[in-house]
């Protein structure tokens, strides 16, 4: 498999290191990459080389340092970089309560340990399995026992190179108890940019702490991002993502969320825009309810045109015990085009009796009494059509928190 | 607060369906290889190129593998150690129903499927029985032949109307489709055969009732409806099987195709035997359904009360090939003990201006798990396509489970999809506020039940209606309030 390549990665002499890459290596020559019959892949399935072959180098890229620089952002945030799946370090600054390392340094430190790889079983899911084979870059970073982070930390991955890298990363984010923290991470490239983005965000947040997590993707049209956000979530501690997904190839966003102890709750939220012919864009989640009075929320609403194509998938798992879970689901859609396509799977499992559970998928064109209000107050029809979509759209934006990041994305998106 | 109220459970057993009639049954040795699919053909004295489709289907299966996809687990089918055909003996071919043995009968009355032609029944409902194998008796033919509608036992009508059966056998659900439905291909033993002529309502409910009564013998019938243009027919189905402490299987096909302006109901109150309270024996039902609106305006509808069975896998399906055609699927299933179901249904849209509509009752108790699992999806040129899907599933206890997976595939920008799905419990209060009212736990369960039932109940006929309400709440008995 040309996705298994013998390489130097760094850190092949610390035997736990070595040991998480073993592991991952037989997991991923067990199950190998999704086919058409995985059904968790049912709708964004693609076949090997759609992936074009993607280089496994250690090779830094040559870059001439812009996407080193801090970027204007209209809000204070701690700005980290990855160039071209490496990454860029700086002198962080890192507030009083906040540990902020490269993965290889909090490997030789011996405090990742406790989290790294902990959070997920590789065998379900093929692409972190590859991710764990590669693991070197990433991030391990720290919110200490009540510390509340006022800045967002800003993690941005730009990449510029076009020899369809395997770009594979890594973070690991904890949140421990009672802290409150705000993660943004932005996805951005350059339009001739190949490459195949492989990452890996395991999330723990502890009792009565909170995170919001933002994900903004705007990136290459030839290039393929997998994310997977494995996230644990303890009594009473809460994590709100928001995904904003614009341009990319082929997208996979995907959600493991365990909602592990009482009071645990957890909302993703999600928009997506398809222009780009056969792009696809797949948002999938997998919220397990393991404790009773656990909640969770999610909304997706989207919107696809040219031959693009939009997934969603969610799951709500209720364990036999969580009795009083409560699990809500929401995907919208809007076809904007005869070639465009939804395909939507949303799901419940539940094997408690004392839950509330919902969900709800529609997907159809824009409603032509609503243009017609519009053009009869002079508005022309493109134009009613982009109000309505926005207006659309902006009922997912409206949800979020922070108010600053979701407009500075919605500018953009 | 006052005690959660408990339903007693009975203990004793309340599948009353559970005899075994004792008769002569004329059975082929277990197992399953080509001379036995020649020895089914030989005794249906089937014409060559029946015998060559089995065959063909039967290579094919053995190509195939069972599907694990669904929420089901059951102990392995060993498909050789099952009978692939048994008929009861009779000595000669009965001219009518007073030929037919008298033990046979017996077995319907008990079953509440009265073959005689009884004057509080007449004119209402024409019933093909199916004993095992093969078709024992088909009531009101002359009154139904009049019109020029042909129902009859599929053996029958491959005999009688040989044209009919090849142009439309396998052409909904071909061979190759599924795993039990290639092996149903093979060795498929009887089952029944309607055809309604262009522009003929049937004056009549057309009724099928299936028992299973041998030991270690799969059913594996085949149902297949024509309806032509202009036409109409409802057509009922009843099934239900003994108690025995092995499992049984059961993999039919039913097959429908309706022209222009045609419509067919199709309802099933499926009841067989559900294994005990421990999960010991019980039918296996493998089921493929499937309805094919080939003409414009065409309309079918499945209602399906499911109570039985120890595993259900059954999807009845509706390809809308015409413009403006109809599919509507209202199911209500019940699973209790360990019971095991997953159904659901298939809305294909294919032509401009098809509906579609999906209602989905799910209870479950017990600890038995239950889940929908359906699909629509509106192929690029079903120009305002549409379709609306509400999943409502009851939990009785916490030791059951309930689940739904629907899938949605748009791919037309003009349709309009809506899913909609709920899972709830009894509440506390709807129980309370009918107890007080004098009735005891399990009366108001039933009544509750019932209630959430009701969208589907009044979509099946009369006769069947009231036999489904009273098999709702037997179904229900031992479960916690």
């Amino acid at each position: 498999m040309s996705l298994l390549q013998n390489i130097n990665l760094w850190g092949d002499d610390i035997p736990y290191l070595s040991g998480l890459r073993e592991k991952s290596l037989i997991s991923f020559e067990k199950n190998g990459l999704p086919n058409p019959k995985t059904e968790a892949w049912r709708y964004s399935y693609f076949r090997e080389e759609d992936l074009q072959n993607p280089q496994i180098d250690n090779e830094p890229v040559k870059c001439d340092g812009h996407c080193h620089n801090g970027d204007e952002l209209p809000f204070d945030a701690l700005q980290i970089k990855y160039c071209n799946g490496k990454l860029h370090i700086n002198d962080w600054n890192a507030p009083k309560g906040v540990t902020i390392k490269s993965l290889i340094e909090a490997i030789y430190d011996g405090d990742i340990k406790s989290y790294l790889n902990k959070s997920f079983n590789a065998d379900d899911f093929p692409f972190a399995a590859l991710n764990g084979v590669y693991l070197e870059q990433g991030l391990f970073i720290l919110i200490e026992r009540g510390t509340v982070l006022e800045e967002p930390l800003y993690i941005k991955y730009h990449n510029h190179a076009d020899k369809n890298r395997l770009c594979n990363i890594r973070n690991v984010i904890v949140a421990e108890n009672r802290a409150k923290a705000t993660i943004i991470e932005h996805f951005c490239a350059e339009e001739r940019a190949l490459y195949t983005q492989n990452t890996v965000n395991e999330i723990f947040v502890g009792s009565n702490a909170k995170l919001q997590h933002y994900v903004w993707q705007n990136e290459a049209k030839n290039a393929h991002h997998i994310a997977l956000n494995s996230v644990q979530v303890k009594e009473g501690g809460n994590y709100a993502a928001f995904y904003a997904n614009g341009v990319c190839g082929f997208s996979r966003h995907e959600s493991y969320i365990r909602l592990l102890q009482e009071g645990a709750g957890a909302e993703v939220n999600g928009v997506y825009k398809l222009s780009e012919a056969n792009q696809v864009c797949d948002i999938s989640t997998n919220i397990r309810h393991l404790a009773p009075h656990t909640y969770s929320n999610q909304l997706v609403k989207g919107v696809a045109k040219t031959k693009a194509k939009g997934v969603f998938q969610g799951q709500i798992h209720i364990a036999p015990d969580a009795q009083q879970a409560e699990g809500h689901q929401l995907h919208r859609a809007l076809l904007l085009d005869d070639n465009a396509e939804i395909d939507c799977k949303p799901e419940l499992e539940v094997f408690a009796d004392d839950v509330k559970c919902s969900h709800g998928a529609s997907s159809g064109d824009l409603d032509r009494e609503q243009i017609f209000y519009m053009q009869a107050r002079g508005i022309g029809e493109d134009e009613a059509r982009n109000i309505l979509v926005d207006a659309y759209l902006n009922e997912v934006f409206a949800l979020n928190e922070n108010q600053d990041i979701s407009e500075w994305i919605k500018a953009q998106f | 607060m006052a005690e959660k109220p408990q339903i007693a459970d009975y203990g004793g057993d309340k599948y009353k369906y559970g005899f075994v009639t004792d008769i002569k049954s004329d059975t082929a040795p277990c197992g399953l290889n080509e001379d036995i699919i020649r020895l089914i053909s030989a005794k249906k004295n089937e014409p060559q190129w029946l015998l060559e489709r089995r065959l063909k289907a039967y290579r094919h299966w053995l190509t195939m593998s069972e599907p694990h996809w669904a929420k089901l687990k059951y102990d392995e089918i060993d498909f050789q150690a099952l009978r692939y055909y048994s008929a009861p003996v009779q000595k000669v071919k009965p001219k009518s129903l007073e030929e037919v043995d008298k033990n046979l009968l017996d077995t319907y009355n008990k079953l509440g499927i009265p073959l005689k032609e009884q004057e509080a029944l007449a004119g209402v409902v024409a019933v093909d029985a199916v004993f095992d194998s093969v078709s024992v008796a088909t009531t009101y033919r002359a009154k139904l032949a009049e019109q020029g509608i042909i129902f009859c036992s599929i053996s029958e009508a491959v005999q009688n109307h040989p044209d009919l059966v090849q142009k439309y056998l396998g052409s909904v659900v071909p061979y190759t489709d599924n795993f039990y439905a290639c092996l149903n291909s093979a060795v498929f033993t009887d089952g029944s055969f309607v055809y309604i002529p262009k522009g003929v309502k049937s004056p009549l409910e057309l009724s099928t009732y299936f028992r299973i009564n041998a030991k270690n013998t799969g059913q594996f019938e085949r149902t297949l409806i024509v309806a032509e243009d202009d036409s109409y027919v409802s057509y009922l189905e009843g099934c239900t099987a003994p108690q025995r402490d092995e499992n049984q299987l059961h993999a039919a096909i039913v097959e429908i195709v309706v022209m222009n302006n045609a419509e067919v109901k199709y309802s099933t109150v499926q009841n067989w035997y559900p294994g005990d309270k421990d999960g010991k024996g019980g039918v296996y039902n493998f089921v493929t359904k499937r309805a094919a609106c080939r003409g414009n305006n065409a309309k079918i509808s499945w209602t399906q009360v499911e109570t039985g069975s120890a595993v259900t896998w059954k999807y009845p399906s509706c390809v809308l090939q015409g413009d403006n055609s109809v599919g509507e699927f209202y199911s209500v299933a019940i699973t209790n003990n360990k019971q095991q179901a997953d159904t659901g249904t298939k809305m294909i849209h294919i032509g401009k201006n098809t509906r579609s509509k999906i209602i989905s009752k799910g209870i479950s108790a017990g600890f038995s798990n239950q889940t929908y699992r359906g699909l629509v999806d509106v192929a690029p040129n079903a120009d305002k396509a549409r379709n609306y899907s509400q999943c409502d599933s009851l939990l009785i206890g916490s030791t059951c489970g309930s689940h739904t997976v629907p899938y949605i595939r748009n791919r037309n920008k003009s349709a309009v999809l809506e899913h909609e799905a709920t899972t709830s419990k009894i509440s506390e209060e709807q129980l309370f506020y009918c107890m007080q009212r004098g009735l005891n736990a399990e009366e108001a369960v039933g009544l509750i039940v019932n209630g959430f039932c009701k969208e589907v109940m009044q979509k099946l006929p009369m006769e069947f209606a009231i036999e489904a309400a009273k098999l709702i709440n037997i179904s229900l008995e031992g479960s916690v309030g």
